[in-house]
């Protein structure tokens, strides 16, 4: 398992357009991946979820991954996660 | 078959039924048996598809920039989860329910978490969240035609509720008719279907299931009611009354060109209510001496982005350009209330009628407030304008406006644009307004008396709801007597007065207002002729006699009866 922890920094948080990119680039790895906020979970891979975790401006989140490719995702993931605006 | 509703809309329209059940839909709770869940779950994944096809459709007709664009696009991604999907689909196997019922819970719990979190952004999504779970139920209950571009045949529309918006965005070349479950007598759609000339009915208890899309109906606008799958007699008779409805309607229009004016020769400006461009372009049609009131909040329904200065200037000019030198009124925005308007931010409130509205929304936001009257004053440089307020109580409210217009004056000058002076009145449509009148009339050209609403806020019954419709008829004592009071003031101060509420348009009505004294009528497009016509062929005498017994009655029927005899 791998896990890492960035800074939202996207003016108006991650909503709906940065959210898609989320869960399109999620996708694009064959492992699990979840993204913590304020005590709750949500699939990467979900937009219906991850919604609900209000990642607004300025929010610390965990991004977990585990299985194939998990290591490799993360980066991944926690890099569009700080670059998204 | 037949069922009753309110007129709201005259008429007689001929076409298929077509429901459109953007907001409910009847849902089954009962548990399923253990061999249905199969199905269920295949008619779930069928209605994911069903709807992800609309959506991009939708898509290929918008334009990136809209905002609807991004809105759909997160539909779309909220239909590709594949967790999503296979947590309903657990859901029905786990708790033997249907996917409607699946779909329902799943989205209301979505729907409640993300109505919880702070961001105002996100707690809208919840109601976006909320509309897609009712449209994806009404494609697993069947319903079709969400797409109404491709209609073909004249189609008679049948929902629980219509906004004035989603009213904007009907085809109307094939639209005859309208029928909705909601809606009091003055409610917006109401007066937009009036004015585009579509027969409507409201507060209409049908049973959905009895009308199948598809089905012949014939709605007889003059009575109130809707025929399902007619006889022929039935069907002949109505379209022999269609005949003679629209035979009227010629001999209305030879009116055109002639004088408002009673046998005995008194004299009426009639005017015209309108909100777009459009409306004002077909005024010439009925002979409108001008403009009683423009609505300007309706050039911002169907618009993303809020008009900027210029954009409104243009559109005063073309206005003015069309009105040729008649009197043209605009109303500055009356926003709040049961107008939603997409691109102001939606506020909550509850009591929205009582709450931010008219004038205090203006107040609230004087940046918007002012670009519109520096667009108006800017207009005014080439033709005669005159400006009203909604909502006004008082004269403090008047303090800070002419405050406001001076600050404009200024601001124009500094920018070196020219700009015109302008006549000033207020929308008299509260108690408070009439009760301070006197106060305010000094520094008035004219008023105008908005009867609407005048009416809800004197008898405290929301003009919306359907359950107060019958008790609280637009003809009252109460009313009349504050009309009356109003009339009296204006005349003491030599202040001309309009009245452009829905009363006006009421040919029935209008004698009365004359004989109170009003000098102008402003109406529906579509009355004026109706209304001219009642005026033309009654002595000024007569309406004095109506005004002074009408003002005598003391009771709600007595009155009504008195004015419309025993047809209503």
């Amino acid at each position: 398992m791998h896990e890492k922890t960035v800074t939202i920094t996207a003016k108006h948080g991650i909503h709906t357009r940065p959210a898609a990119l989320l869960v399109k680039k999620a996708k694009s790895f064959d492992c699990d991946i979840i993204v913590e906020c304020d005590g709750k979970q949500a699939s990467a891979k979900s937009l219906f979820k991850l919604q609900t975790l209000g990642l607004n401006h300025g929010v610390t989140v965990k991004v977990i991954a585990k299985g194939e490719q998990a290591k490799q995702a993360i980066e991944e993931v926690s890099e569009l996660l700080i670059t998204l605006s | 078959m037949s069922v009753t509703g309110v007129v709201v809309s005259s008429g007689i329209a001929f076409g298929q039924a077509l429901h459109l059940n953007l907001h409910q839909q009847k849902i089954d709770y009962r548990l399923i048996p253990q061999s249905d869940i199969a199905d269920e779950k295949k008619a779930l994944e069928k209605a994911f598809n069903q709807q992800k096809l609309y959506l991009n459709q939708c898509l290929k007709q918008l334009e990136q920039e809209s905002e609807h664009f991004e809105l759909i696009e997160a539909d779309l991604m909220i239909l590709e989860d594949e967790d999503l999907v296979e947590e309903i689909a657990d859901t029905i196997s786990k708790l033997q329910i249907s996917a409607a019922v699946a779909i329902e819970r799943i989205f209301s719990h979505q729907a409640s978490e993300l109505a919880q979190l702070e961001d105002p952004y996100l707690a809208n999504r919840a109601q976006d969240v909320l509309s897609l779970a009712s449209r994806l139920i009404a494609r697993l209950n069947g319903a079709q035609h969400l797409d109404l571009s491709q209609l073909k045949e004249d189609t008679i529309i049948f929902a629980h509720d219509l906004t004035p918006a989603e009213f904007a965005m009907l085809p109307r070349r094939h639209i005859t008719g309208l029928v909705l479950e909601t809606g009091g007598m003055t409610s917006h759609t109401a007066i937009l279907a009036r004015s585009a000339g579509i027969p409507a009915l409201l507060s209409c208890q049908y049973d959905t299931a009895e009308i199948a899309n598809g089905t012949e109906i014939v709605l007889d606008g003059m009575q109130g009611q809707v025929f399902i799958a007619p006889l022929t007699e039935v069907r002949n008779q109505l379209s022999e009354l269609k005949r003679l409805d629209e035979q009227r309607k010629q001999q209305l229009l030879t009116l055109k060109d002639l004088p408002v004016q009673t046998l005995d020769g008194h004299q009426i400006s009639l005017l015209a209510n309108v909100g777009s461009l459009n409306e004002i372009s077909h005024l010439a049609d009925v002979g409108a001496d001008g403009i009683g009131l423009f609505r300007t909040e309706f050039m911002l329904m169907n618009t993303q982005t809020l008009p900027d200065e210029k954009t409104q200037y243009h559109f005063y000019c073309d206005s003015l350009h069309l009105m040729a030198g008649k009197v043209f009124t605009i109303r500055t925005l009356d926003v709040g209330a049961d107008k939603e308007i997409p691109c102001l931010p939606t506020i909550i409130e509850d009591n929205p009628a009582l709450g931010l509205r008219g004038i205090r929304y203006s107040l609230a936001n004087p940046e918007l407030f002012k670009t519109q009257v520096k667009a108006i004053l800017r207009a005014a440089n080439h033709g005669p304008i005159r400006l009203m307020f909604p909502m006004i109580n008082q004269i403090e409210e008047l303090d800070v406006l002419f405050d406001y217009i001076e600050e404009c004056k200024i601001s124009l000058l500094d920018e070196e644009k020219g700009f015109g002076e302008l006549s000033y009145g207020i929308v008299v449509e509260t108690p408070a307004a009439v009760l301070n009148l006197e106060s305010m009339l000094t520094r008035l050209d004219f008023i105008s008396i908005g009867t609407n609403d005048l009416t809800q806020y004197t008898m405290a019954a929301d003009r919306t709801n359907p359950a107060l419709t019958g008790q609280y008829p637009s003809l009252s004592p109460a009313v009349l007597t504050l009309v009356n009071a109003t009339i009296t003031l204006a005349k003491k101060y030599n202040v001309s007065v309009s009245l452009c509420g829905e009363l006006a348009s009421d040919p029935k009505v209008a004698p009365l207002l004359v004989g109170m004294g009003i000098d102008e009528l402003s109406v529906n497009p579509c009355a004026l002729l109706e209304v001219k016509s009642a005026l033309r062929n009654i002595q000024y005498q007569t309406c004095l006699a109506i005004a002074k017994h009408g003002l005598k009655l003391t009771r709600i029927e007595e009155l009504n009866l008195y004015i419309y005899g025993q047809d209503k």
